[in-house]
């Protein structure tokens, strides 16, 4: 049986496919990314090396100011929120026996439907003539203008965008916290309960540890979901007013496909990818922890 | 424990009544926009909230056939269904090699694997579509299915994976005895006992193409090549956006989805959360 | 058991041909539709493509439909001899994938394009080709004057063929106007008075739309216009931005946005202009190609439809939509065949009469069919001392334009004051385009 799986040929016949897929679509776009981003390169010119210009550019751009900022405000407040109201729905729905399965898949529900659709859906409950503010109106209340305002450190739509967007994908942090929740033994709450302990109490003791490694997990695939965040924004304000409401992804899609930037863009990408990674090992070096036997 | 059990209860009554609300915020906007979906344009503006005065069903039939909503719904599921077979099928034959398989490289292999989980496609797009537009791959659905198969691997590898390694050794052997190849116990062992993970990797990859806007708009610009979330984001035009039509096309966009739903509920969101608990 | 194994693969590795071979069958079926492989086929037909910025088919828009016209007509009086396919995509996306097809070698055979710096885009690269040796037959002298022409002329070769001309105007109310005592403004303060006049008598003066950025930008550029902006001086760095000028531009802005409608900011350029034809605001500035849009939408409306120049300046802001030829292309007298049909009499008839847009040639047109605004735009075309182009149009590069929009949607917005605007606009044409 060894022998039959250290076959040569059969290893190399089931990996080669996948292998070769990555390395063309994505190892060697990646490297030409990187090259790219040194480039003077607008589509219809060969790519001419540039050195770091690009990069000194970013220095000097304002709109990229506002999207890296956003891009972080996304990413915290998707890591966090999705957290504690992820975290909330699951224990509450885990307490109720009725209607969890209906609550649960009207939550999970917008997670599958195209965010295309959800986008102008939003952006047009939020424009001025429809929607809320009109609804608002019959009661005599003047709304603010909710992807327009341009006031504050975090401006108003991009509070608005990721309510939405926290709106959509809340579902999926809910489900996996539940489903490690139902994973934990009956016993060890039992057990607590004959302690003394409250129900608050035996969440926070036991469950919270419980869950921690995924946490990590929710987490890492939040952070990453939030900083490749592109077609909610892109079907609410296309990154206006004024560049205000940019994120990286929508940066880098203007500047590259609207401006024909390519060798800017890449820089963009760059710094993109180089950001997916770190968020990524941060979160498992600070939230995962080793894992405990349920 | 009278009192206790009345504080459970109000308790109870306060999670039903917090969860309803919750429902509500999910479930109004949808019914919102399909209600304004059958309304005329002048209707939308002057009553948006109130129930439309008849059905008026020209706004679907638009964007089903002008609005090349009906093309772009085929266009998606060619290129969605397409990507979901490959993917199942090269994702396993690589789990199969990483998980069962022995040979020195299977860490490092599965270590470049899930490196592709963290890059967003963003930072391949430039190229890919440079690449493309040279070797004529640009505006043909081919060239979508390449980057949507190999951006789907990751995640299948990971959780076949997973489902190879669990798999007991016993079965591997006793068909090694019957004097099975290993491309016999790949087709008609192993696969067949990991039914649940093609199911959840299957979902996953399909609910994510379906969805995907961002490539598909860069290298599709052919009208009738386009897929879905490329269309409806066409139907916001700067010079004139017909808004009853632009929710009629949101409507057409969600309800196939929807009903598909609300039939296998159930089972797409603990296979979806499956997944990604594995993953 | 092995030979089994080796037929599934073998199956498996036919069924991946197979499927390959139905994409590469697919997409060269498609190809017909959207590459420049303008070859003749089997038949003899000759195929050429033809690129446009809206949907023949569902669109609203009559000069798009009179397009539709075009091709369709085009397509069949020379049914076997040529064929032309249509490439739409929306405006937001147009230049986007041109610029994909161009790189991609598939640079449709015939485009519209914007003269200004997006025709630059195409010339110098050597994408669009001189079209003076097929204007030279005659075709030149149907046009209403060689000033048609200036825009798309790049040391002195023509590039491309103007289909119509659209002016910026102040569509206005006239109901409104009587009711409010108001009188056609004629300068800078007489507007001021009449919005006042208007919103004193309850009604929203004026109705835009800074959601959709170009509008608010046309108004910004008359105002610049006003304060005699040089905008080539400013291109090559002998006139700058903080010299007062945008400034005064910028705080005209402001003052004038007292009189715009509450919800200005979120509105789109469909809403705003759904303002003015439904009757909740007096003044539009638009586009003449609202005209099709506003009487299509309301056609009561016409009748108490005016137009006046946007007071205080003498040029008017003016635009072509014009059509380049392709460089490339293997079918060029299809293409000029095709380019012709759009300045024919018919079509350039349907222009006036229907598209509500002015004709770029001689043609006469029935003025009595035609809307009526158009005959007020036309005297305000030909009062004016000249055109100026669209300021976001005018720019150096493309992304200067949009920089110039937003910059303007910020002074709106408040978020940045006429100081401040001036002082990012010079900025960044000192890194970026000069």
């Amino acid at each position: 049986m060894d022998k039959l799986l250290r076959d040569k040929k059969a290893i190399i016949i089931f990996i080669t496919p996948a292998l070769l897929l990555f390395t063309v679509v994505l190892f060697i776009p990646i490297c030409q990314s990187v090259y790219y981003s040194f480039c003077e390169y607008k589509g219809l010119t060969a790519p001419k090396f540039i050195g770091l210009t690009n990069y000194r550019n970013m220095l000097k751009d304002k709109s990229l100011v506002y999207a890296l900022k956003n891009s972080l405000f996304f990413l915290i407040f998707s890591c966090l929120t999705q957290l504690v109201i992820g975290l909330l729905l699951a224990g509450l729905l885990t307490n109720i026996e009725k209607g969890r399965n209906l609550f649960k898949n009207i939550i999970y529900l917008p997670c599958v439907l195209s965010s295309t659709a959800l986008g102008l859906l939003w952006m047009f409950i939020f424009s001025p003539k429809l929607g809320v503010n009109q609804l608002l109106a019959k009661f005599g209340m003047e709304g603010p203008k909710w992807l327009m305002d341009t006031s504050g450190f975090i401006i108003l739509p991009m509070w608005v965008i990721a309510f939405v967007a926290l709106w959509q994908y809340v579902g999926q942090s809910m489900m996996l916290y539940m489903a490690q929740i139902s994973g934990i033994s009956k016993s060890l709450y039992e057990a607590s309960y004959i302690d003394g302990c409250s129900k608050v109490k035996s969440f926070i003791h036991i469950t919270l540890p419980l869950i921690r490694p995924m946490v990590a997990t929710a987490m890492s695939l939040n952070a990453i979901g939030s900083l490749k965040f592109f077609d909610l924004i892109f079907n609410m304000t296309e990154g206006g007013p004024n560049h205000r409401t940019e994120v990286l992804a929508t940066h880098l899609y203007t500047q590259g496909f609207k401006f024909n930037k390519y060798g800017y863009a890449s820089a963009i990408g760059v710094i993109l990818i180089v950001l997916c990674l770190a968020v990524t090992a941060f979160i498992n070096k600070v939230v995962k922890t080793e894992n405990y036997e349920m | 424990m009278k009192n206790s059990k009345t504080k459970s209860t109000i308790i109870k009554v306060m999670i039903y009544v917090f969860l309803t609300l919750v429902a509500i915020i999910y479930l109004a906007p949808l019914l919102w926009v399909f209600m304004v979906s059958f309304k005329t344009n002048a209707e939308i503006f002057t009553s948006p909230f109130a129930l439309p005065e008849s059905f008026y069903l020209d706004n679907f039939i638009f964007a089903w056939t002008a609005g090349k909503l009906g093309i772009a719904t085929l266009n998606s599921f060619i290129v969605c269904g397409v990507t979901l077979v490959l993917s199942m099928l090269i994702g396993s034959m690589a789990a199969f090699a990483i998980g069962r398989l022995r040979w020195k490289l299977a860490g490092p292999c599965m270590t470049f694997f899930m490196i592709g989980m963290m890059i967003p496609v963003h930072c391949v797009m430039i190229p890919l579509f440079t690449r493309f537009a040279k070797i004529g791959l640009s505006n043909s659905l081919i060239g979508l299915v390449l980057p949507y198969l190999t951006f789907s691997l990751p995640v299948t590898i990971f959780i076949m994976t997973g489902f190879f390694k669990s798999m007991p050794n016993e079965l591997i052997e006793s068909a090694c005895i019957d004097g099975a190849s290993i491309y016999g116990i790949f087709f008609k062992i192993a696969l067949p006992l990991s039914k649940t993970g093609l199911f959840v990797t299957g979902l996953m990859t399909f609910v994510a193409n379906w969805n995907e806007l961002l490539l598909a708009m860069v290298l599709i610009s052919d009208d009738t090549k386009k897929t879905l979330p490329v269309s409806l984001s066409k139907f916001v035009g700067p010079y004139n956006t017909n808004y009853s039509q632009m929710f009629a096309a949101i409507i057409i966009a969600i309800i196939p989805t929807i009903i598909v739903y609300c039939i296998f509920s159930n089972q797409i969101v603990d296979g979806l959360t499956a997944g990604a608990v594995k993953g | 058991m092995k030979r089994k194994l080796l037929a599934a693969i073998l199956s498996v590795a036919m069924a991946a041909t197979l499927l390959t071979g139905c994409g590469g069958a697919a997409s060269t079926s498609g190809d017909s539709t959207a590459s420049a492989d303008s070859e003749a086929s089997a038949d003899g037909v000759q195929e050429i493509s033809w690129m446009f910025w809206d949907d023949l088919n569902a669109t609203e828009d009559l000069i798009t439909k009179g397009y539709g016209e075009v091709i369709d007509r085009f397509n069949k009086d020379y049914e076997g001899k040529y064929h032309v396919t249509p490439i739409t995509t929306n405006l937001e996306e147009y230049y986007p994938k041109l610029n994909a097809l161009v790189a991609a070698n598939e640079t449709p055979d015939v485009f519209i394009v914007s003269p200004g710096p997006n025709l630059t885009d195409y010339v110098d690269p050597g994408v669009a080709a001189p079209l003076d040796s097929y204007l030279a037959d005659g075709w030149k002298d149907t046009f209403t004057s060689d000033a048609v022409f200036s825009q798309m002329t790049y040391d002195g070769q023509i590039y491309a063929v103007p289909l119509n001309t659209a002016a910026a105007c102040a569509f206005y109310n006239t109901e409104m106007f009587e009711a409010a005592g108001a009188k056609v403004p004629t300068n800078w303060d007489e507007m001021l008075d009449a919005c006042e006049k208007l919103q004193a008598a309850g009604y929203t003066p004026i109705t835009i739309s800074a959601g959709t950025a170009w509008c608010l930008s046309m108004v910004a550029g008359y105002l610049c216009e006003m304060e005699g902006v040089d905008l080539a001086a400013l291109a090559d760095g002998s006139a700058s931005w903080e010299d007062g000028k945008l400034e005064a531009a910028a705080t005209k802005l402001v003052e004038l946005s007292k009189y715009f409608q509450p919800t200005a900011a979120g509105d789109t350029n469909d809403v705003a202009t759904a303002n003015f034809y439904n009757g909740e605001a007096a003044i539009l500035i638009q586009g003449s190609w609202a005209i099709g849009q506003i009487n299509g939408e309301n056609p009561d409306f016409e009748s108490k439809c005016g137009v006046f120049q946007f007071p205080g300046v003498e040029r008017v802001i003016a635009k072509s939509d014009s059509l380049a030829m392709s460089s490339s292309t293997k079918c060029p007298e299809a293409c000029i065949a095709l380019m012709k049909y759009f300045t024919d009499d018919t079509a350039q008839k349907y222009t006036a009469e229907i598209g509500g847009k002015i004709p770029v040639t001689k043609v006469e047109y029935d003025a009595s069919v035609a809307p009526q605004q158009l005959a007020y735009v036309m005297d305000v075309f030909g009062n004016a001392k000249g055109t100026f182009g669209f300021y976001n149009e005018s720019m150096p590069t493309t992304e200067t334009g949009a920089h110039f929009d937003d910059t303007m949607v910020s002074v709106f917005l408040g978020d940045m004051t006429p100081a401040e605007a001036a002082t990012d606009m010079e900025d960044f044409y000192a890194s970026n385009c000069r």
